[in-house]
């Protein structure tokens, strides 16, 4: 179960190792706030989702899985849709249309179809929970890199109530030399592409202690 | 036969459930979410005109665009406008500011997801002095190339909140 639950960080870090959900990742990724809280909500629907499909997995007809899942998918997305609407307005601008597009992240659809139809509630709520978590993570080092190449600092503000700053820190040294390709598509592939190659070095690596 | 009406059922049942859920929370946010809405159009309102007293004002309005008008104590009038651009799931919503004569002072986007780099072309300062500021009552406001269906989503929208200025002009 442990085992499931670390596959998620990095051998099968849902981004970096499965090239999954890279659409939503890779154009919300211009800030830290914005990752936290695409990541918290991807996170919650993908255990409710796996937790809902491995519920009704035996009732559910083979035939139309698939449409079962989506209707799931969508209802858990829109529900989490209106809260983000009603209690983080902010954030709901900032992510706009990709919020919605949480339906269509295959990430979701993936672990619904590959591991919740299989397993147990208990071990589909904790696959979905470290496959959250590993894409959170993953969109934390691309927003970090980025936000900090674009602004020369870092802050996160408090979703639920934007005037209240979490941290937040400017090196001014820096200020002179921000990169602002990194705000635009470019910088997040560029960005993306090296922790992809340092993603494949270090399973390379594990790959070859577990030989031996 | 059988086999497709039990899949339908199942199918139906499912969907059921995740209606009246996803229904029953609407039900908790939507109210929040129209506060807060009220709540932004105080700030947007401050925010477009500092310091002002704003009244707002009965309308009717034909063409659907026109959300709510409000009268700024001695600058003239702000009406609130939705139409839809380019994303059809999220309407924009803005301000359009009006003088006392009634040509248009300004505009505001309140909420919009247009496309990032296309449409949202149309809600830069720049854009908005030279498309929309500045245009008598009568006057069509300008399209925008790059941006041809958010500017047209708008030219709509301003062109309503004209009709509604001139009778309050009179």
């Amino acid at each position: 179960m442990w085992q499931n639950f670390k596959n998620g960080f990095i051998k099968e870090n849902p981004v970096f190792g499965l090239y999954l959900g890279m659409c939503s990742s890779l154009a919300i990724s211009t800030s830290l706030n914005n990752a936290i809280g695409m990541g918290a909500c991807v996170t919650l629907v993908l255990i409710a989702s796996n937790v809902i499909v491995s519920a009704i997995r035996k009732i559910t007809p083979d035939e139309i899985r698939i449409p079962v899942y989506i209707v799931v998918i969508a209802s858990l997305v829109t529900i989490v849709e209106m809260v983000v609407h009603a209690f983080m307005p902010d954030l709901y601008t900032s992510l706009g249309v990709f919020l919605g597009l949480i339906v269509v992240n295959c990430i979701i659809l993936g672990r619904a179809e590959a591991f919740a139809s299989k397993n147990g509630v208990v071990s589909s709520a904790i696959d979905g929970l470290g496959m959250g978590l590993g894409y959170t993570f993953a969109l934390l080092l691309i927003s970090v890199v980025r936000e900090f190449l674009t602004t020369a600092g870092l802050s996160f503000v408090n979703p639920f109530d934007p005037t209240q700053v979490i941290f937040s820190f400017t090196i001014e040294a820096l200020e002179p030399y921000t990169i602002s390709l990194f705000s635009a598509s470019v910088g997040a592939f560029l960005t993306f592409a090296c922790f992809a190659a340092l993603f494949a070095v270090l399973r390379e690596r594990s790959n070859k202690k577990e030989a031996k | 036969m059988k086999k497709a009406l039990q899949l339908v059922l199942f199918l139906g049942i499912i969907a059921t459930i995740s209606g009246i859920s996803v229904g029953y929370v609407n039900s908790i946010t939507e109210p929040i979410i129209q506060d807060n809405l009220l709540a932004s159009e105080i700030t947007n309102l401050e925010a477009m005109y500092p310091g002002a007293e704003f009244t707002a004002l009965e309308v009717s309005d034909d063409s659907g665009y026109v959300q709510g008008a409000y009268e700024v104590v001695g600058e003239g009038y702000a009406v609130k406008v939705q139409t839809t651009g380019y994303n059809s799931s999220t309407p924009i919503i803005a301000l359009v500011g009006f003088d006392s004569e009634g040509t248009i002072t300004g505009l505001m986007a309140i909420q919009q997801q247009e496309t990032d780099g296309f449409g949202t072309k149309c809600f830069e300062d720049a854009n908005i002095d030279t498309l929309y500021v500045g245009k008598a009552l009568g006057e069509t406001v300008d399209l925008l190339s790059g941006a041809t269906v958010t500017s047209t989503a708008i030219q709509n929208a301003i062109t309503a909140a004209q009709t509604v200025v001139a009778e309050l002009v009179g």
